[in-house]
């Protein structure tokens, strides 16, 4: 179980600033999830936490204890590697028991830790393979496994599902989510997918050129993003953000209006538009359609069900509560 | 896919009649030395079907009385030392200069690669005159200690294109999982790197066991090696090709086995054959 604090915690590489100076904190047993673009220092902030990099700045606190200076191993982190970092010479068993040897715990224990940890993840069958004998998912779960045994106080995930495809990675997805509600300790996620972000987090922390943009639960990052970029960011298909001198009637500098929140209607509403692409996923069918006088397509969601040629003429109609308007430098107004 | 087309077997022919062709000519030497070692000195330039039965082991008991087993240990000693010890401080200068952040390995890698490169002579008579003084002629530790100007910056070179093909995820992971440095070089990173490990070793030994030049120079009798003693069977007024030939075949035999169990060591270091 671990609270981790971030005080004015600065990274530099050289004359780079990857990590501007920036305050969090991550509460015991929560699952904080660090998203945005590649490059923004998702990873490093992380690779911070884990005590891979030194910080520039500031102090990084663990369970109340200031760790900054403290080495990995000793932190009580453990960490689940994007290409999984299994050791290819050691069978899985040996990955598994590694960080319990480098404990020096028990022989007997690490046995029983072992196998208890094998059953969980699926892996009794596999203990006496080597990883390469192994498919993307078993790796993925000997990583975990190895980082379940040694109990650490958090768990730090660096992209964990990046290479795995996307039916699996949905699976692993839900199988990370239920671990955390049984261990119930505290787990950092970096991903540069939100979707992986909105679906498994307690908390968001989306970043951008190493500044936090935003911290909150998925709904409060969908429901009031604070400003153009965690708009844009957050949300798929995303929210479509128009010139306010384009939306006339709508007093801002620039709006936001998500697909989900635009009523489509073939009558009559406040914006005359042409369908161009529609892109048809059976439950939902996102429309692109071309407003005169806006610069960009808006893209609308509707049911499966609505059929609208290519080139017909539509209308649509923005839901008033749901705009998001925001002032010239790209802050959220109320 | 089989390629059954008639234009593909003709290539096929082709190219295997070109290897055995080379083959032939690669093997011939070997196969003369063989059967030179065989013949008594008087025929051993007359056509082997003049006199096929002529058939002795004179060679190989004038070896064995002879001076050469010593050499041959010598050698032994030389190049399983040097190596060892460059070894001992090659493989973790390698993994250092290829896992750390250093702003100098620029220069380093420079450094290595004229070491490499440079010519032995360049090195030999500094060392000659130095052993001189040192009254390190003569001696296996001067030897030793010479062949680690040939095996050191080998071993450290391609032991740092060998860690540098293990994943820094891999140490990182050791790292986490609370190996200190040292384990995480040794459990980890070592056995990653091993198949490059055994090559860099494999090919190390060879360079000092196949060596003429440095023995040449810095040994006198108590230390020669079996390339410099080859020369002890030509004198002013015959060369004893008879017990070359054995001397040859003698040298060859050891580096036998250990190329057959590097061959696989080798194929997977040169493609870089480390997956996690």
């Amino acid at each position: 179980m671990a609270r981790i604090e971030l005080k004015n915690v600065e990274k530099a590489f050289g004359k780079v600033e990857v990590i501007k100076p920036l305050n969090l904190e991550i509460e015991d047993g929560e699952f904080v999830v660090f998203v945005g673009p590649s490059g923004c220092g998702k990873s490093t902030l992380l690779r911070l936490i884990a005590g891979l990099e030194d910080t520039t700045a500031g102090t990084i606190e663990i369970d109340g204890r200031d760790s900054t200076s403290m080495p990995p191993g000793k932190r009580g982190l453990a960490m689940v590697f994007q290409s999984y970092a299994l050791y290819p010479h050691m069978t899985v068993r040996k990955n598994i028991a590694f960080p319990m040897r480098m404990a020096k715990i028990p022989r007997a224990e690490q046995k029983q830790r072992i196998e208890s940890a094998a059953q969980v993840l699926n892996l009794t069958d596999y203990l006496d393979r080597r990883p390469g004998q192994l498919s993307g998912g078993q790796r993925q779960r000997v990583a975990i496994g190895r980082a379940i045994v040694r109990e650490p106080s958090a768990f730090l995930f660096d992209e964990p599902l990046s290479n795995l495809d996307a039916a699996l990675r949905v699976g692993m997805r839900m199988e990370i989510t239920e671990l955390h509600k049984r261990l119930e300790t505290t787990m950092v996620y970096v991903t540069h997918d939100q979707v992986e972000a909105m679906t498994m987090a307690d908390k968001i922390v989306v970043l951008h050129d190493g500044v936090i943009e935003q911290v909150g639960s998925p709904l409060e990052l969908y429901n009031r993003p604070v400003n153009l970029f965690v708009a844009g960011f957050i949300g798929s298909p995303k929210m479509n953000i128009i010139d306010g001198g384009q939306a006339p009637g709508i007093d801002a500098y620039k709006i936001g209006i998500r697909p989900e929140h635009i009523n489509i209607s073939t009558e009559s509403g406040l914006w005359e538009a042409t369908v161009g692409v529609a892109e048809h996923l059976g439950s939902d069918t996102f429309f692109h359609a071309r407003v005169d006088g806006m610069s960009d397509p808006i893209t609308v969601r509707t049911d499966g069900s609505m059929q609208v040629n290519r080139g017909s003429t539509i209308y649509l109609s923005p839901d008033e509560q749901k705009i998001h308007r925001f002032d010239a430098q790209g802050i959220r107004i109320d | 896919m089989i390629d059954n087309t008639s234009s593909f077997r003709v290539k096929k022919a082709f190219g295997v009649t070109i290897m055995l062709v080379l083959l032939f000519f690669a093997a011939l030497p070997t196969v003369w030395v063989l059967i030179m070692s065989f013949r008594e000195q008087a025929e051993i330039f007359e056509p082997i079907w003049e006199s096929p039965l002529a058939v002795t082991l004179d060679n190989y008991r004038g070896i064995a009385r002879s001076d050469f087993p010593k050499a041959l240990l010598n050698s032994f000693i030389c190049a399983g030392s040097s190596t060892l010890l460059a070894m001992i401080v090659g493989v973790p200068a390698g993994f250092a200069l290829a896992k750390s952040r250093l702003s100098g390995k620029f220069y380093a890698s420079w450094l290595l690669l004229l070491l490499r490169m440079a010519p032995p002579v360049g090195f030999v008579i500094p060392l000659f005159l130095l052993y001189v003084n040192a009254g390190l002629i003569d001696t296996y530790f001067g030897l030793i200690v010479a062949y680690m100007t040939l095996t050191l910056p080998l071993i450290v070179w391609s032991m740092w294109n060998s860690f540098a093909q293990v994943p820094d995820e891999l140490i990182e992971a050791a790292i986490m999982d609370g190996a200190t440095l040292g384990k995480a070089f040794l459990q980890v990173a070592l056995p990653a790197a091993r198949p490059g490990a055994v090559a860099a070793a494999i090919l190390g030994f060879l360079i000092v066991w196949n060596d003429f030049f440095y023995a040449l120079i810095i040994t006198r009798s108590s230390t020669v090696t079996a390339p410099v003693a080859v020369m002890n069977f030509i004198s002013y007024d015959s060369v004893d090709w008879g017990s070359i030939a054995v001397a040859s075949i003698a040298l060859t035999l050891p580096i036998l086995p250990l190329m057959v169990i590097a061959n696989r060591y080798i194929v997977q270091s040169l493609s870089g054959a480390v997956k996690g």
